[in-house]
């Protein structure tokens, strides 16, 4: 009986057709006629495989091409571990035999225990049976087209979804180039561009700051040079600002009495205060009047010249 | 609100005798004084790097390597929150000096960054049609350079190929030039220069190209060998030489004998460091140090991301048309794949 549960077993995984075996051999006749000798039935049992194709047109006209292709590929497993059920089956049918031998001397009563041990060779053999690695596991085969189907679905669930985070990474990714190892044409000519820029400045710079330097303080030609610079410098500063708004200052505190009739001289007391378009683009009248003041920057060389 | 980290922050009020300068006033002309350069006088534009919207991480990484570019003046720091509006940042740039802010957006997953002056606009629009992470180029390159003092200097900005255009782009040169200190030839200090920003315009296909370059100076005429002694400060291994002249005299790697270029050649002013001394030829050597953009400009508003629109291009929207199309085409030919794939199973199912 342990030997007929143990060969069920891989027979009741590999296919349906295989699964009927088991209530056969259950009779005792089946027992008695395999317990003579281990090796023919052994033998006995390769025929019957091989007879399994044979079975399988008869059923054929239910099950899926999916299913019929799973199933074809189990059957390609478990023949390819077919050595190693042999050896199991062997040393399980020495062992029943021990058994069977002691169980016909006892009789009737000891039919139970000896059932029972049975069951218990029989569970223990299964339970230390190296499963293969399948994704669907040791299911009985009444579920596998059902289990089979559920597969099937996730993974078409799963293609979709799939997709879909690839499209999200690839539009996350929209724009990101990542450079190549050499510098091509175009980049050398911008690190050209670059490079002069920095010459230029650093030119400039050496130009604005040696011409000082160049210079003794000591000796009265250079001395007056400096002096006159300096006092130029100064009026020029002087000039550029703030004179403008004293001179108005003035001109107004002067002119306060004659003029004040129709306007306040303070601005924000006027009726036109902030009226004026000036103060729309401020910003703009600072910045000129920055740039007017630094023609020489080699930022603006760079890009008036190109 | 949107958070800025200030390490310096000294609390207010120096006098010494009795009177002490109350700590807002201390404050207030504190923030006065940052706003200007000591030397020159000239207001310091200072700028805050920022986000709407979410963005993937790579763009993430972009926005924190603009952050970079633009040190010293921005805040490196700054963590925007999702309930942040842009009223925020106004309200915050207002009392810090903020001059300029760069705003990476990410609509319909296409990257634009926002260059805008506060608090009253223009703002113009990019679309950032390539980019490449400082970390792409370091990965790209053999020998990646990029030494931590250079950002302690605002970089120098060269604008390339804008002459003789028209109206939008001469407002955005300005705008170039004052998003960044204005750099005194007079006064500057060559130490201080050490990274470069190049903004080349591209005529054909109007892009910018935007790219971020390290100054590396090297005397010429000097040796490898020589130059490694100065800056290693290490005592060389002699072992293999009989002699310690020829230390000097042996030749060195193929990269030796590369000629300078006589345009990349520059006298110095003053002394940069040990090696590049005064009145001595340096070479200037750029590398390339991140990150890369090609922008497109597609719009210029004259408000702050509001107000009319200054420059438009039209957007195509046939493009959209276009797109719709295939899409259905694509549908089409997927449909007739899935029937020819029915016919196909119906067929092997007649032959079984």
């Amino acid at each position: 009986m342990a030997a007929a549960a143990a060969a069920a077993a891989p027979g009741s995984v590999s296919s349906p057709s295989a699964a009927a075996n088991p209530h056969k051999r259950k009779k005792p006749a089946a027992r008695a006629k395999r317990g003579k000798g281990s090796n023919p039935g052994s033998r006995t049992k390769k025929p019957k495989r091989s007879d399994e194709p044979a079975d399988r047109p008869r059923r054929r006209s239910k099950p899926s091409d999916k299913f019929l292709k799973l199933l074809r590929k189990r059957a390609r497993d478990y023949n390819s571990d077919n050595d190693d059920d042999e050896e199991e089956r062997l040393s399980g049918e020495e062992e029943e035999r021990a058994s069977s031998s002691g169980d016909e001397a006892v009789g009737g009563v000891t039919r139970f225990e000896q059932g029972c041990r049975a069951f218990r060779v029989a569970f223990s053999k299964i339970m230390a049976k190296k499963l293969p690695d399948d994704p669907l596991g040791p299911i009985l085969s009444a579920h596998k087209k059902l289990v089979a189907a559920k597969l099937a679905e996730d993974v078409e669930e799963r293609k979709p979804k799939g997709e879909g985070r690839k499209d999200k990474r690839m539009a996350a990714q929209k724009g990101h180039i990542i450079p190549a190892k050499h510098l091509d044409s175009k980049e050398k000519e911008l690190i050209k561009v670059a490079t002069q820029g920095v010459v230029r400045l650093f030119n400039a710079v050496s130009k604005a700051q040696n011409s000082r330097k160049g210079l003794n303080p000591s000796r009265t030609k250079d001395a007056k040079v400096l002096s006159k610079e300096t006092k130029q410098t100064f009026l020029t500063e002087l000039n550029k600002f703030p004179i403008h708004q004293k001179g108005q200052a003035s001109s107004n505190f002067s002119k306060h009495n004659s003029k004040d009739e129709d306007e306040p001289s303070w601005a924000p007391l006027r009726n036109t205060y902030m009226l004026g378009s000036k103060l729309k683009d401020w910003d703009k009248m600072q910045a000129s009047d920055v740039a007017n003041e630094q023609t020489e920057t080699p930022l603006d060389d760079s890009s008036d010249e190109e | 609100m949107a958070r800025v980290r200030n390490k310096n922050r000294r609390s207010g009020g120096k006098g010494k005798g009795k009177w002490k300068m109350p700590a807002s006033v201390a404050r207030k002309q504190q923030a006065a004084m940052a706003r200007v350069d000591q030397v020159t006088g000239a207001r310091i534009p200072k700028s805050f790097v920022f986000s709407r919207g979410k963005l993937p991480s790579t763009l993430r990484h972009l926005q924190q390597d603009l952050r970079k570019v633009m040190l010293p003046y921005t805040a490196l720091n700054l963590k925007e929150k999702k309930r942040n509006n842009l009223k925020d940042f106004i309200n915050v740039s207002g009392p810090l000096g903020v001059t300029h802010f760069m705003i990476l957006t990410n609509p319909k997953s296409s990257p634009h960054l926002r260059l805008a002056t506060t608090p009253q606009g223009p703002t113009y629009t990019f679309q950032i049609k390539e980019y490449a992470l400082a970390a792409d180029i370091a990965n790209s390159q053999k020998r990646p350079r990029c030494p931590p003092e250079i950002f302690k200097n605002s970089p120098l900005t060269v604008l390339g190929g804008f002459g003789g255009l028209g109206e939008p782009f001469k407002n955005l040169v300005e705008f170039f030039k004052y998003t960044f200190p204005i750099v005194d030839p007079a006064t500057v200090k060559l130490s201080t220069c050490q990274r470069i920003l190049l903004l080349q315009f591209d005529k054909e296909k109007e892009n910018i190209d935007f790219r971020h370059y390290s100054i590396k100076l090297q005397p010429v005429g000097v040796t490898r060998k020589i130059r490694k002694l100065m800056q290693n400060n290490q005592v060389p291994d002699l072992r293999d030489l009989k002699d310690v002249s020829d230390y000097v005299t042996k030749a060195g790697y193929g990269s030796e004998s590369e000629a300078d270029d006589e345009a990349a050649t520059v006298s110095l002013a003053s002394d940069v460091d040990k090696l590049n001394r005064a009145s001595r030829k340096s070479a200037v050597r750029l590398q390339e140090i991140g990150p890369r953009m090609t922008l497109h400009l597609v719009k210029v508003e004259s408000g702050l991301c509001s107000g009319p629109v200054i420059y438009p291009q039209p957007v195509a929207k046939e493009g959209v048309g276009e797109k719709g199309k295939e899409v259905e085409e694509e549908r089409e030919g997927q449909e007739d794949e899935d029937l020819m794939e029915s016919y196909d199973g119906s067929e092997d199912e007649s032959e079984e």
